[in-house]
């Protein structure tokens, strides 16, 4: 199952300090719930995983990461990542083009556009359940990009922080978000603003599911009163 | 004319409520999952979540290391035991656990056997499988091109192509084609669908150490035959096996197949010598059991200007995924499918089939269907339809035109089949009058006018059912026969013992029918058994509605032969000889002096206390009942749509469906195989599809996205019938289940075609949904 997602939004900080942040794959994955780098084998490639947790269903994808494109002067960025479920359940690979615009009143565009490929049991939920779950990723990630660039502004980054750390480790299920797409305040993301080193967590079942089953449950209830049998 | 016994004892077309039914409604039914074993183990089995890809290790230390956890077979395992491959139903072989690669998504790859379901499920997720991911071959328009991967690495014949067939006359064809005023095209797909029975497979297997005996309580259509296969691949001896077919919840083809988890289950019973219990979850069934159809098919008509039909041409691209497990007769490589000429009398006719290898599960099965029917009446009732509208003539008018007409009968098909009987006008014209179909067309015609879409789509299908004459039809080699055995005891009850296996169609009650009809004993005093390899006598099973044209022939010629010898003991009662009795169902009476009778019970009681000198004691038969010829039954079928412009919706507010089945053992239960193969049908054609994505993804693999049509979404059923009896059948049947589920798809799209024909729209491949409608709604600029 292949998947295309495009996404943009703003940051309130300039272009060269967004960039820093997004060209350094140890920092950017901090900011992908579940991610986590385990080996820099060199300065283009990686090795590490991620979780992703559907219902009862958790699948930890073990791969790679590999820097296909790094242009500091254009801030055009593109990355390939594969990874394998150690249980079975499947693979996922992504392809991601980033680039960020200088806007004029200083802030930062980061447009992104990747295309994801899933194969096994999260590719069997179909095109509805794969889409909102990305959506829930991406979500998270902007949510905790902002919330890591807000820290780098607040406090100084310890030179020492060990690889893929997350600065703050967040529950969706924390703040009023409702649906996807809605982009929080940028002052929120200070709020999770945390010193504490915590592990990586899976991107999390309840809230995720419940946005997932509430869509499937109108589905549902049209479908009782007769109005669609969706296919 | 069939005599019409009292309603006490209950015979031919009675409505005799279902003697099952108490026990299903009070929950006391005994189906695979309720049989709990002393020390029983549990399987799960690990599935791949690739449609292709190398193996390259298998690591079960993890899962070995759980408590509980008693034992995990691989592929390799098996392969040590010469069992890792296992022969299908149709001259191919199928992974039981997979070695070397896996070819489509779900497929087997480890057994995991725990004192528990839920450490089993557990331990299955501890299996760690390295996978390296191959192409996949999903579409099978592409399995013969030259860059497609190819999937079967171990058949000598390095192609995805797995067989060419083909019927006819081409050069006869083709000549009427190209001679042809008129000629249409139809190129139309029937999607692979699923039967999604309400019970998913499963089985229990218990070796017994002491005895050498193994017990498998399985979920199989066909008990004996999978009896003589696990004799077969697995080397025991067959008299200890025994297949026990308890209550079944629905089957329609998906439970004629023998799955890798029996085998696995049975493999686990032998090693450990405790019984192992494995049963699917719905997904496991739907995404790894038989399938059906997947036919790629394009029909060409030629036709006069008066739209007299004089040929049709068929090819069509079989998709059977990785195995070819289809279910079917071994001489037919596409089932029946070569019934696709119909109810209309073809001079010529041409049908080729090619059959291919892809990245999905295997199987090929009859989903309440005789082996391809239900393609052939849908591509046939489809390509009518084209044909009306290129003639710019009425639909019901073109096929009334070229029926076959009765008086032709026994007819011979340009495709080689010999129709036993039918009369098509009969059936259309009640049909037509039930419908009230000019005023349809009016009503239709006046909506038009006024912008709103309602469609009217007829299908007059023929179907061919009761495989088969031995002459014929084999599967594995066994011919298609079918037993019953009868025994009537002293008190003038009966014991009947059949080699098919009811999974839910009422068996207990219609046979038990068959024989009050015969021996005038009261139904209430007759036991139907089915589905025990230790009592039953030798058949190949429930499928393609072949029970009542050959085990139900079977129960009735033994019925005849226990007349036979009762009139033996009957003329000795009565110190009459034999030619002197005439027998009335129920008891032999002196000729001329009807009050000297003897009833079948005193002459029972007489058979067990006083047997005539010479003749054994005892009122038993056995038949094995080996069938002339197949039978034909059919039925016009009119659908009314109205569809809604704003959101796509096809309401289906009306259906007619007039079948004829030919002589009618209990019109209740054949009223409601109408009403559930019609709702079945009213799945396909608007609901239901098991797709792939393009990495082989099963898109169709849970209840979320494979829709099984409620109370809700399922109209008012209109039937009726008239009865055109079969001539070689012993009662004149023909059998009914399927005919619904055959002859509904074409009516249903045929009447969203009509809806839509004035806008140009020529075909929609099923499944209709709300979203295909819609899209072509907006294209063509109808959306309100």
């Amino acid at each position: 199952m292949q998947v295309k997602i495009e996404k943009k939004f703003e940051v309130k900080e300039p272009v060269e300090k967004v960039w820093s942040l997004l060209s350094d794959p140890t920092k950017v994955v901090a900011s992908v719930p579940g991610a986590k780098i385990t080996e820099k084998v060199d300065d283009r490639n990686y090795k590490g995983s991620i979780s992703v947790k559907v219902g009862p269903a958790v699948t930890d994808y073990k791969g790679e990461v590999h820097i296909l494109n790094m242009d500091p002067a254009a801030h055009q960025m593109e990355i390939e990542g594969k990874g394998q479920d150690i249980r079975g359940k499947g693979s996922a690979s992504m392809k991601m083009r980033g680039e960020l615009k200088a806007l004029p009143d200083g802030s930062t565009e980061v447009i992104t556009s990747s295309e994801v490929s899933v194969v096994g049991l999260l590719a069997q939920f179909g095109g509805r359940m794969i889409n909102d779950v990305s959506n829930k990723i991406f979500e998270e990630f902007t949510r905790s990009f902002r919330a890591q660039l807000a820290e780098a502004s607040a406090t100084t980054t310890p030179p020492d922080a060990p690889l893929g750390q997350t600065p703050g480790a967040r529950e969706p299920g924390d703040e009023p978000t409702s649906g996807t797409g809605q982009e929080p305040p940028a002052a929120e993301g200070a709020r999770h603003t945390r010193a504490a080193p915590l592990e990586p967590e899976p991107i999390k079942a309840l809230p995720l599911i419940l946005s997932i089953f509430r869509d499937a449950f109108v589905r549902f209830i049209r479908r009782v009163f007769g109005r669609s049998a969706e296919s | 004319m069939i005599h019409k016994t009292s309603p006490e004892v209950g015979g031919m077309g009675h409505s005799v409520k279902r003697k099952e039914d108490s026990r299903f409604i009070q929950g006391r039914g005994n189906y695979v999952d309720d049989v709990h074993l002393p020390n029983m183990a549990y399987g799960h089995v690990v599935r791949s979540p690739y449609a292709h890809a190398r193996i390259k290790s298998v690591d079960t230390q993890a899962a070995m290391k759980l408590k509980g956890v008693l034992a995990v077979i691989t592929g390799e395992d098996l392969e040590k035991a010469g069992l890792s491959w296992m022969p299908t139903l149709f001259h191919d072989k199928q992974m039981v656990l997979a070695t070397g690669k896996v070819l489509f998504q779900a497929q087997e790859v480890a057994f995991v056997v725990a004192e528990d379901r839920y450490t089993a499920a557990d331990a299955a997720e501890l299996v760690e499988v390295d996978y390296e991911e191959l192409p996949v071959l999903v579409d099978p328009h592409h399995s013969t091109d030259p860059d497609a991967p190819l999937i079967r690495e171990d058949r000598d014949e390095k192609s995805n192509h797995i067989f060419h067939w083909e019927i006819g006359d081409k050069q006869a064809t083709d000549k009427a084609l190209s001679d042809a005023p008129v000629k249409i095209k139809l190129s139309t797909v029937f999607q692979r669908c699923h039967p999604a029975p309400l019970e998913t497979c499963g089985c229990v297997a218990d070796f017994n150490p002491a005895t050498g005996k193994l017990t498998v309580w399985e979920t199989s259509q066909a008990p004996h035959a999978h009896r003589t296969l696990f004799a077969i691949v697995a080397g025991l001896s067959e008299n200890d096996i025994r297949i026990i077919s308890p209550d079944i919840g629905g089957g329609f083809g998906n439970k004629v197949p023998i799955y890798p988890g029996y085998v696995c289950a049975v493999v686990a019973s032998l090693t450990l010598k405790r019984p192992v219990k494995w049963i699917e979850t719905r997904s496991e069934n739907l995404q790894s059991t038989g399938f059906a159809r997947d036919y790629h098919m394009t029909a060409e008509i030629a036709a006069d200007k008066d739209g007299t039909v004089k040929a049709l041409k068929v090819g069509t691209l079989a998709d059977h995924g990785a195995f070819n497990a289809a279910a079917q007769p071994s001489k037919f490589p596409a089932g029946l499918f070569g019934i696709c000429t119909g109810s209309y009398d073809f001079k010529n006719s041409f049908c080729e089939v090619d059959g291919v290898y892809t990245n999905k599960a295997p199987g090929g099965i009859a989903y309440r269907c005789s082996f391809r029917v239900t393609e052939a009446a849908f591509l046939i009732e489809r390509a009518m339809d084209a044909l009306a509208d290129e003639l710019g003539m009425d639909p019901a008018d073109l096929r009334l035109k070229n029926f076959i007409p009765p008086d032709r009968f026994p007819y011979k098909s340009p495709l080689g089949f010999t129709y036993d009987s039918g009369n098509y006008k009969a059936a259309m014209d009640l049909a037509l009058k039930q419908a009230g179909y000019r005023d349809l067309l009016k009503e239709q015609a006046e909506k038009r006018k006024k912008g709103e879409l309602m469609g009217i789509g007829i299908s007059s299908f023929t179907e061919i059912v009761g495989a088969g004459p031995a002459h014929t039809y084999d599967i594995a080699g066994l011919k298609m026969f079918d037993s019953c055995e009868i025994r009537v005891h002293p008190t003038g009850k009966a014991t009947a013992r059949l080699g098919t296996k009811s999974q839910g169609q009422g068996h207990e009650t219609t046979f038990a029918q068959i024989i009050a009809q015969e021996l005038g004993i009261p139904v209430a005093g007759i036991t139907v058994e089915e589905g025990d390899t230790d009592t039953a006598p030798y058949g190949l099973g429930t499928y393609a509605s072949r029970s009542t044209p050959v085990a139900g022939a079977a129960t009735a010629v033994a019925a005849r032969k226990i007349v036979e010898k009762a009139k033996k003991i009957a003329a000795h009662l009565m110190e009459v000889s034999e030619e002197d009795l005439e027998w009335e169902p129920g008891k032999f009476y002196v000729k001329g002096a009807p009050d000297k009778a003897k009833t079948i019970q005193e002459i029972a009681f007489a058979a067990y206390t006083d047997p005539p000198p010479g003749l054994e004691a005892g009122l038993e038969a056995v038949d094995y009942y080996d069938p002339p010829n197949l039978t034909f039954p059919f039925g016009t079928y009119i659908c009314v749509v109205d569809i809604d412009k704003g959101t796509g919706e096809v309401k289906v507010r009306r259906f007619i469906a007039v079948d004829d089945c030919g002589n009618i053992i209990n019109p209740m239960i054949v009223e409601g195989q109408i009403h559930g193969g019609l709702t079945e049908g009213l799945g396909i054609a608007f609901m239901q599809m098991i797709g792939y994505d393009e990495s082989g993804n099963v898109q169709g693999g849970t209840f979320m996205d494979y829709l099984v049509p409620t109370a809700v979404e399922t109209p008012h059923w209109e039937t009726g019938k008239t009865c055109t009896p079969s001539p070689h059948h012993p009662f004149g049947a023909k059998g009914v289940g399927e005919s619904p589920n055959v002859g509904s798809p074409a009516a249903f799209v045929n009447a969203v075609v009509d809806a839509l024909s004035h806008l140009g729209v020529r075909n929609i491949d099923m499944p209709i949904t709300p979203w295909k409608i819609w899209r072509i709604l907006n294209e063509k600029g109808q959306v309100v």
